[in-house]
């Protein structure tokens, strides 16, 4: 049949379109990574470097402040990830399976924050970091990133403690299991693709946070990297070079991440379309 | 207080009426407990922090602790007469606009190609929300180097199809920029809502298809009958949230153009930022905030009562 031929093509096209759209830019951010300099900004672009070369990396490693905003990046991303999940496992077991009086307006509320905006905060949060000497500290921004990653984080989780049995947690009290001990023992272990789900986010959150950040951090030591990058960026005679290499090295972490977690993630996700709608 | 009654039972009562309030409201002071920290931290991060701005707004505050009086509504004033103000909210309608047009379009495509059954398509589920996952500065620099105008990969092929004769300048000419950033920020943000789509299309039941298909419905048929009319609860959910989020961005833009070429790209959350910590007026940032919070909230309210999916 015609229309059946015509309908295949029109599906591969459709993929191809997909894969060059997601996967090109990065592709070709990564490649250019690997080019000389001179090589980089030629007009006729080459599709894959023609040496590989490792000088943008050499560069960007021994001679920019580059090394100091990754380790910045790291430690505040995973602090926030750690404080994030541990917040919202605790609300999210009080708020899903405990079902204590007052949790629907918590969700409610809960659903609300996610909606306000960092920028128009961002003075406010100063002004009260600023009174308890928090500005300027790593601690200060990670208490921020907290606060704003972790309400999705307990939207997220509701559909993971809703797939676990509820007379798992009868079952451990009238083995006279405290709440603490059914958390602990019972709903933990059953919750790990949901913890490495929040916590994914919360790390990814971190990670690409600029707004709070530009305006919390003021010392160069304790920059994080889209700060950092975003300097660089800043700067009259842009080296693409090093920048395609800072980018690539910016990306690797939450993609490996996202490559050994992600499908619970995108599980988590489309459990949650579900039930929020 | 007084406890529960004594209940007599035939049990010989060997825990006291106080115990036995404490053995029945345990869980719920644990649950408080569990519930506390999250509470807190929201409320202290969050809510609280909006009433400050309010009270910022009525005062002439320039820098962050600086000494300040009150001036009443004049903030009000300054930023309800300013044009700047009034252009922001122009070039932020644009961006909302366009955003919303293009992140839906692709993401209902992607969504489509997400369901399908075979290997690619359940792989592409998660490396579809890479550009979601990268860091926003990496979104900035991928779009700024392969829109750049010297080098460019995108006007280089675009020249070499003999589609455009002159070099792109998107981020540098003033027609080029908004658009450049909106398709830079659909980019990053379109994953998100093509993965929630696919999960919602995964729930719509497979017979409804199968009918469709013996009545003689086309793809289009089934897409314009079927899973659009189901889709109408979660598009309308994403529309809420993705709109509000999508008004608020200012990472994209400010990584990207700083707001110009000559303000070509200043949205509202722009404008805002520009004013607190480049003008240091803090006052009036915070007035233009309050305005801002104002007009999303009445744009919400409008979206619920005629946006909002009917029960049928």
């Amino acid at each position: 049949m015609a229309t059946t031929k015509s309908v295949r093509l029109a599906r591969w096209l459709a993929w191809v379109v997909l894969v060059v759209v997601v996967l090109g830019p990065l592709f070709w951010i990564v490649a250019s990574s690997f080019k000389n300099p001179s090589e980089i900004i030629r007009h006729v672009p080459t599709i894959l470097p023609n040496e590989f070369y490792l000088g943008n990396y050499e560069y960007l490693f021994s001679s920019t402040r580059f090394p100091t905003y990754l380790v910045n990046s790291v430690a505040v991303a995973v602090l926030t990830m750690v404080a994030t999940v541990v917040a919202a496992t605790l609300a999210g077991y009080a708020m899903y399976r405990l079902r204590v009086r007052g949790s629907r307006s918590v969700g409610h509320a809960v659903l609300l924050s996610y909606m306000i905006p960092g920028t128009l905060l961002l003075v406010p949060v100063y002004v009260m970091l600023a009174s308890v000497g928090l500005v300027d500290t790593i601690a200060g921004l990670v208490v921020v990133n907290v606060a704003f990653a972790s309400p999705f984080c307990v939207w997220l989780l509701r559909g993971f403690f809703d797939a676990i049995p509820v007379e798992l947690d009868e079952a451990a009290a009238v083995d006279g299991a405290g709440p603490l001990a059914t958390l602990w023992k019972v709903n933990l272990p059953l919750l790990a693709p949901g913890l490495a789900t929040i916590g994914l986010y919360a790390f990814i959150f971190s990670w690409t946070e600029f707004v709070l950040a530009s305006q919390l951090i003021v010392s160069d030591d304790l920059k994080t990297l889209p700060i950092g990058l975003s300097a660089i960026m800043g700067q009259y005679n842009i080296q693409w070079g090093w920048l395609m290499a800072a980018t690539s090295v910016t990306m690797l972490p939450v993609a490996l991440l996202f490559a050994a977690v992600g499908r619970y993630f995108v599980g988590g996700l489309t459990t949650g379309a579900v039930k929020g709608a | 207080m007084n406890g529960p009654p004594a209940v007599s039972t035939s049990v010989p009562d060997r825990i006291g009426p106080l115990r036995r309030m404490w053995t029945r409201s345990y869980p719920a002071l644990v649950g408080y407990a569990l519930l506390a920290p999250l509470v807190a931290w929201i409320f202290l991060i969050l809510f609280y922090p909006v009433g400050n701005t309010v009270l910022l707004s009525f005062t002439d505050t320039r820098i962050v602790g600086a000494p300040h009086r009150d001036v009443g509504l004049a903030n009000y004033q300054a930023v309800l007469q300013s044009g700047a103000f009034w252009d922001a909210t122009l070039k932020s309608i644009v961006w909302l606009a366009g955003n919303v047009l293009l992140q839906t379009a692709m993401a209902f495509a992607a969504a489509l190609l997400l369901g399908q059954s075979w290997r690619l398509a359940r792989q592409a589920r998660i490396w579809v929300l890479l550009p979601w996952v990268i860091p926003t500065v990496a979104v900035a620099v991928i779009w700024q180097w392969m829109l750049n105008a010297n080098y460019g990969v995108v006007g280089y092929i675009l020249q070499a199809l003999h589609v455009i004769a002159e070099p792109l300048n998107v981020f540098g000419s003033r027609e080029g920029a908004l658009p450049g950033t909106i398709v830079a920020n659909a980019w990053h943000w379109f994953p998100l809502s093509a993965v929630v789509l696919f999960g919602a299309m995964q729930t719509i039941p497979r017979e409804l298809y199968e009918a469709a298909r013996v009545d003689g419905a086309s793809s289009w048929g089934q897409f314009r009958f079927i899973t659009f009319p189901m889709l109408r609860k979660v598009m309308f959910a994403l529309g809420l949230v993705g709109g509000l989020w999508t008004f608020n961005v200012l990472d994209v833009i400010y990584l990207i153009t700083r707001g110009g070429p000559a303000g070509a790209t200043t949205t509202l959350p722009v404008v805002i930022y520009d004013t607190a910590f480049k003008s240091f007026r803090i006052g009036q940032a915070a007035a233009m905030s309050v305005v801002a919070i104002v007009l999303l909230a009445v744009a919400a309210a409008l979206y619920v009562r005629f946006m909002s999916p009917r029960e049928d």
